[in-house]
């Protein structure tokens, strides 16, 4: 192993191809723990934003006007606003005004910290597009297929549950799908409020090696690589659901 | 923005033939601008007042050598982690912004001797945090600025986490939240700031390590302006210019610049 | 909602309730915009009684540095405009490339396509920030390239990718019998696709493609990561000439907030109205 990333240093020496992710203990552990706090960060916000889409589309079935204003008032502020603002907002801002508690040092400390921070705000942002694509797939299903259900006897929370949900999840896979990428990408932005991410560890060491275009190769690899296997991963979901007939 | 005006102009003075191997000097010469990248968060080297323009030591020595080669002065305001950056690219002429002179910076850049500041390396911590060795910050949160060529010595040899940022605005502001314990940075920056009241509960007890002094740069290869600027370097330290700037911007005077200031004032 | 009621199925069409017809999102008027503009006062307001007496008041502050403020937003939407007017042409190329008959067409289009659509903006802008040189020299002719317009050459790349997936999406959309009515009346491919197919797509084209202008004009923000001087660098800058204030933070970035949700909001309702207008219902 200690020769196959010394080969990396002698090809830095040779060539000029300075892979210090490779040969150099220090960044390689760093750039390994980037990695894999990209791939944490994903999958937790992955998994809040879709909980609050279902919920945020269930709520804007609600028959109380005011719920549904408020729902979609919360879309309406997160999908308009740039989400890197809303990051900072979050941290610097709101973070001023939260409770804190002391520290080993005696320090106050402020209860959520940077990477809590992050996925909050990544999370809602997606959210708020995933309640729509919620609620689209929910509206999609013909109407007909629902009356049906009730011709059938169906009360309207089995309908929902039996008939409209199952429906709804397939016609909006497409449109989750591209979201959730686009979540995958808005991660880097985490960067901003140093959550110790791909792009941020490329970027510290960039600044300490100068390797800028060694390291850009492989962010945008890494990325595609990220990428790719949410999209495959959501490939078998929908392959797996698929009824004929239904969805595009 | 007044800057994206300033290029549409340079855009359309630059459909005029340039000689074929003009060095910056003559760029300069004939765009009549010299760009400069200097700090913009880094008082009092370099920050803006309310109209949005960049004030500052730094701007001021700018200005010198603007003066000297009888052009217009265009200010660039760059972070640690572009200006090398934007050196090599041609963004700016030269860079005046508190940069570290290094080996390896040497070879992205040409640095301009003599060197014209000199600074270590010190933590600003909160009054609670009693410390009077480095190795005692071992596992403590700090703040940084990425960047900063001393960010991984210090991780790598006294073992604190230090959480970057761009620029120093956000790493103070991180720090009067408590996200960190102190902000690594450099010592001249952290006194300035001591002195404020803003930062009464903090202060500075290590000694200051890893000085290092500060390098004015141009691009690699343009050696009739780092002669030029060279030539201008040694006067302000004959002429105690930049100790007089210090003394302007409300700095004390640091004991590198008073004796580069007695050194040249003979000759 | 519970299974008790009468089945609303035998009940008069205009009676159904709440659930009865296509659901439609409540619109938002100026008065919830007067919501908005009145949470962030008292935002401020807060902030101002946390604040220590004999400083000059948040609002005040905000208001001082309200031009330069809004001449960096300017800026931003500035950028916008342009990344959006190159990004499509690109686009509208690459996504006809990507229905072409050549299939070497087709795999490079792809390639780029699925590269820069898959690469998030905020990689691509650091990539093309520090790998595209700052002057061009084009047979001795200097041609400047700051960085203001390699950041929006930076989001022209993802604005083409997903034009072109936009497009394609659209032209696939039309039903094939329209390519075989034209084909039997003698069009050629160039004239099927330019007089019947694309004039029809526009109309599918337009809402996504308003809805991908809205994302660029909110991405301009990154450029302050890689040294562009708009809004967001401005905002910070101009926390620190205000002496690095704890309390003007949040004020500052709701300010910075409340210029894109004026800007992209109208856009977006827009945007919802046109794809309802152009709906195909099932």
């Amino acid at each position: 192993m200690a020769a196959f990333f010394d080969w990396f240093r002698w090809l830095y020496e040779a060539t000029g191809i300075n892979l210090t992710i490779l040969y150099d203990a220090f960044d390689r552990q760093r750039m390994v723990a980037g990695f894999w706090t990209t791939v944490w960060l994903c999958l937790v916000c992955i998994a809040l934003s879709v909980v609050i889409g279902v919920v945020g589309a269930w709520l804007q079935g609600s028959s109380l006007k005011w719920t549904r204003r408020a729902v979609q008032g919360f879309i309406a502020l997160f999908r308009d606003t740039p989400p890197l603002v809303q990051i900072y907002f979050f941290y610097f801002g709101l973070g001023a005004l939260l409770p804190r508690v002391p520290n080993a040092y005696g320090i106050p400390e402020p209860v959520l910290t940077n990477v809590q921070w992050a996925i909050i705000s990544l999370s809602l942002f997606a959210g708020a597009f995933n309640i729509e694509i919620f609620r689209s797939g929910i509206e999609a299903v013909p109407r007909a297929t629902v009356e049906a259900a009730e011709a059938l006897g169906y009360s309207r929370l089995r309908a929902y549950v039996h008939v409209v949900l199952p429906l709804a999840f397939r016609i909006c896979l497409p449109a989750l799908n591209n979201n959730l990428v686009n979540l995958v990408k808005t991660t880097t932005l985490a960067y901003a409020i140093a959550v110790p991410e791909m792009l941020y560890v490329a970027k510290q060491i960039w600044s300490d090696a100068t390797n800028v275009p060694e390291m850009m190769v492989f962010l945008l690899l890494a990325y595609v690589f990220l990428v790719g296997c949410v999209v495959w991963v959501m490939g078998r979901i929908e392959r797996r659901l698929k009824v004929p007939g239904i969805g595009l | 923005m007044r800057r994206s005006l300033i290029a549409l102009a340079a855009l359309a003075a630059a459909a005029l033939p340039a000689a074929a191997s003009a060095d910056v000097l003559d760029k300069v010469k004939e765009r009549g601008t010299l760009v400069v990248g200097v700090k913009t968060d880094y008082k009092p080297f370099g920050f803006r007042d309310p109209s949005g323009a960049i004030i500052g030591i730094e701007p001021d020595l700018a200005a010198d050598v603007a003066k000297k080669l009888g052009v217009k002065l265009e200010l660039v305001s760059v972070v640690s982690a572009n200006r090398m950056e934007f050196l090599r690219q041609g963004k700016i002429d030269l860079m005046i912004a508190t940069m570290s002179d290094k080996p390896e910076r040497r070879k992205v850049v040409q640095v301009i001797e003599p060197l014209y500041y000199s600074d270590a390396v010190n933590v600003m911590l909160s009054d609670k945090v009693k410390v009077t060795k480095w190795e005692q910050l071992k596992g403590a949160k700090l703040c940084g600025t990425t960047g900063a060529f001393y960010n991984k010595d210090v991780a790598t040899q006294y073992g604190p986490e230090i959480i970057s940022f761009d620029g120093s605005e956000k790493p103070l502001i991180a720090l009067q939240q408590g996200n960190c314990i102190g902000y690594l940075y450099d010592q001249t920056f952290i006194a300035g700031k001591l002195l404020d009241a803003e930062w009464k509960g903090y202060h500075m007890p290590l000694p200051g390590i890893m000085e290092t002094p500060w390098a004015m740069a141009v691009a690699p290869g343009e050696d009739r302006f780092a002669k030029l600027m060279s030539d201008l370097t040694k006067e302000w330290m004959k002429t105690g210019r930049i100790v007089e700037l210090e003394k302007k911007w409300g700095v004390k005077p640091t004991e590198y610049s008073e004796r580069m200031y007695k050194e040249y004032k003979g000759s | 909602m519970s299974g008790g009621r009468i089945l609303p199925v035998i009940l008069p069409p205009g009676a159904r309730g709440a659930t009865g017809g296509p659901w439609r999102a409540p619109t938002l008027r100026a008065r919830h915009g007067a919501v908005l503009v009145l949470a962030l006062l008292l935002a401020v307001g807060a902030a101002e009684a946390a604040a220590e007496p004999g400083r000059p008041s948040i609002l005040g502050t905000l208001w001082r540095w309200t031009p330069l403020l809004l001449e960096g937003f300017v800026f931003n939407i500035a950028i916008s405009l342009l990344a959006m007017a190159i990004g499509t042409v690109a686009g509208l190329a690459v996504g006809l490339g990507l229905i072409s008959p050549n299939p070497g067409v087709r795999g490079v289009s792809w390639c780029l396509t699925q590269l820069f659509r898959n690469a998030p903006w905020l990689v691509l802008l650091f990539f093309v920030m520090f790998l595209l040189p700052f002057e061009f020299r084009v047979g001795g002719v200097t041609i400047p390239f700051p960085g203001w317009i390699k950041a929006t050459l930076g989001f022209a790349l993802p604005v083409m990718a997903n034009t072109a997936e936009i497009v394609r999406g659209a032209i696939q959309s039309i039903p094939y019998g329209q390519w075989e009515a034209a084909e039997s009346l003698a069009f050629s491919r160039r004239r099927t696709l330019w007089t019947i197919i694309l004039p029809q797509c526009v109309k599918r084209m337009l809402p996504p493609w308003m809805n991908l202008y809205s994302l660029v004009a909110m991405a301009t923000v990154q450029a302050s990561v890689v040294g562009v001087t708009e809004m967001l660098t401005l905002v910070s800058e101009v926390h620190a000439a205000e002496g690095g204030r704890p309390e003007l933070l949040a004020p500052l970035y709701g300010y910075a907030l409340l210029c894109f949700f004026l800007y992209c909001y109208p856009i977006g309702r827009l945007t919802a109205r046109l794809e309802r207008r152009f709906q195909v219902r099932i």
